[in-house]
């Protein structure tokens, strides 16, 4: 080659890679993307990451633009972030969300904390990865209603997009597959590991008398144990959200006993099709539970106090209730003091660092 | 007749070669490469295969409609003919069983030889249970946080070893009104379920042998010890209460190894 091919090379290079459109021809011009590093703190379990989707910083940074971007929705108007607000720890704070067009919902938008750790998403757990559940809100109707070819050629069109595809994935292809790939590296990064909670287990902080009251209360065993056996007058909180790991879910379907029967939502049993399964809704996470509100996957209780009055109660009996609810004894019987004690434990879930954190807010 | 010769002389080859490449490295290697036992695992009741969900009685006439039937399954052992027990040594290399999950099964390597009773422990021995923190592992391995769901207390009293669960009525009612919830675990609660084989299993190099291991939950609720589900529907294994002991006793029981 001689000296005047290598410079128009050399030019055309540095000129035209951000305007072309071939992605071989572009395979060329993007480094290697940066390895993301996620800090996974002690006590947490190890995050599994998908061999064909690894963490990258520049993957991360457009799945971030792509949650806060109100342009992935048909009217412009919706974001995935306009119904996870970081301030309701990445929730809504109504009980169902409101789509494009005032369209609504039937469930209350879950928290995404931690869901990095999740084997499956959604109340019903329909979606297996997070890959898979990213997928869903964009076309839905009652969300943000935009199909996706829409959405890609929305993509296609904005200025800034081809380059930060380019820079995630080696070339300026947009396609469903990446944009799925990118938003779930971002929300992979949603990491809430500086409660008071987390600091009390690292040895950095001590609890009141009051949250230490509660957190024994959250540990043993719910019921008297004149009309329950084995109870122990708690709160019977950890057999779901469990403390392994520190999530404070077990991840796993359960009924709590909301409602006596499930026209209205059957929970799992709309995915199995599997009688059991009736009325069994997705145990979440209790971090960040004092910012969640509205509770349940119907948000149907509107503060911490009531949803411990419903468990205190124990629950509306129905063919597939969990055994953990004390229906047929009297409930939790918690006293009032037992119960401010268990709220002021899981105010201690509450990590400001998490909801403030710029590495999580729009970035435009 | 020279043609024929050569056939002959060439299929006699054929099947020296059959016999002795075919036979000689099977056998002289089995003693160096491992062979697997794999238990297929099925729930049932009174003998019959059960599947959760479906409404039975128990021994006394109580409706009982299982919900969930989950058990660790560690430190699993085959005898040999010097009477030593020969089990792997990855110490933390258990199995959950999950009767929800269609053909469970328990996939062991053992050394190939000569074998003639098999056992395994129910629940998690005490060097594993309380001694180790879910978040350590894999999440893969069934001691791990996910791998584990629903079957980790805190970290104080480790892991639930069993998990029998579900709803029961009165004798002759079909109302399923009252919840059974058996969740026995501690070091206590450890037990050993032993068989005799009545041959010998011989296991060869890279043979897979298997065995169906039926777990009968009708007789958990009497094996040992009668449990009455009206009167004693839950236990977790709290400090002094024995109906753990006894339905670990009852669990233990229960088990039938079929060929």
């Amino acid at each position: 080659m001689n000296r005047f091919a290598w410079v128009a090379a050399v030019v055309l290079c540095a000129v035209g890679c951000s305007r072309c459109t071939d992605p071989v021809e572009c395979a060329d011009c993007y480094p290697e993307p940066t390895p993301y590093e996620l800090d996974i703190p002690a006590l947490f379990p190890p995050m599994d990451i998908p061999a064909d989707n690894p963490m990258t910083v520049e993957g991360v940074e457009l799945g971030r633009y792509l949650f806060w971007d109100a342009n992935l929705s048909a009217d412009g108007t919706v974001s995935c972030g306009s119904c996870h607000l970081p301030s309701s720890s990445f929730s809504d704070p109504s009980e169902v969300s409101t789509g494009v067009g005032g369209a609504q919902g039937v469930r209350n938008s879950m928290v995404l904390v931690n869901v990095g750790w999740s084997p499956s998403f959604f109340w019903d757990g329909r979606s297996a990865t997070l890959e898979e559940q990213v997928q869903i809100p964009i076309p839905h109707p009652d969300e943000m209603a935009l199909p996706w070819h829409e959405a890609l050629a929305r993509l296609e069109a904005d200025p800034d997009y081809p380059g930060r595809y380019g820079a995630a994935f080696g070339d300026h292809q947009i396609t469903q597959e990446r944009t799925a790939k990118a938003l779930a590296q971002f929300v992979r990064t949603l990491i809430s590991k500086d409660s008071k909670y987390d600091r009390w287990r690292r040895g950095e902080t001590t609890l009141t008398d009051s949250e230490f009251n509660g957190y024994e209360i959250f540990l043993r065993e719910g019921g008297d144990p004149e009309t329950t056996p084995g109870g122990q007058f708690g709160g019977d909180c950890f057999h779901c959200h469990n403390e392994a790991g520190t999530l404070f879910t077990d991840h796993l379907f359960r009924n709590n006993g909301l409602d006596a029967s499930f026209e209205a939502d059957p929970g799992l049993a709309g995915v199995t099709g599997m009688p059991l399964d009736s009325g069994r809704f997705k145990t979440p996470t209790l971090r960040n539970v004092a910012l969640s509100a509205p509770y349940m996957h119907d948000g149907r209780f509107a503060t911490l106090e009531e949803v411990i009055e419903h468990y205190n109660s124990g629950g509306v009996p129905s063919s597939t209730i969990d055994p953990f609810m004390k229906y047929t004894t009297g409930g939790l019987a918690l006293s009032p003091v037992q119960k401010a004690d268990l709220i002021a434990f899981l105010h201690t879930l509450t990590d400001t660092v998490f909801i403030h954190n710029p590495a999580f807010r729009d970035p435009r | 007749m020279k043609n024929t010769n050569n056939i002959l002389a060439g299929l006699a080859a054929a099947t020296a070669l059959f016999i002795t490449g075919c036979s000689i490295p099977y056998f002289s290697d089995r003693s160096d490469v491992p062979g697997t036992v794999r238990f297929d695992v099925q729930a049932t009741w009174e003998g019959e295969p059960y599947a959760l969900g479906e409404v039975v009685e128990d021994y006394a006439g109580h409706p009982i409609q299982l919900h969930n039937l989950q058990a660790y399954i560690s430190r699993v052992e085959l005898r040999d003919k010097s009477g030593e027990w020969i089990g792997n040594d990855r110490q933390y290399e258990v199995n959950l069983v999950d009767f929800s999950v269609e053909s469970p099964r328990v996939v062991e390597p053992f050394p190939a030889g000569q074998y003639d009773a098999i056992r395994f422990g129910l629940g998690l021995p005490p060097d594993i249970n309380g001694q180790v923190t879910p978040a350590d592992f894999p999440n893969d391995n069934p001691l791990s946080v996910e791998g584990s769901a629903g079957m980790f207390w805190t970290w104080l009293t480790g892991y639930i070893f069993f998990k029998y669960e579900g709803r029961t009525g009165a004798v002759g009612s079909e109302l399923l009104s009252e919840p059974i919830a058996y969740h026995c675990g501690t070091d206590s609660s450890y037990r050993v379920v032993t068989f005799e084989l009545e041959n010998d299993l011989w296991l060869w190099g890279q043979q897979l042998h298997t065995f169906q291991l039926e777990f009968d939950a009708a007789q958990a609720l009497y094996a040992t010890e009668p449990i009455n589900v009206i009167d004693y529907p839950i236990t977790h294994n709290g400090p002094g209460d024995t109906l753990a002991y006894a339905l670990m006793d009852n669990f233990a029981a229960s088990w039938q190894l079929v060929k």
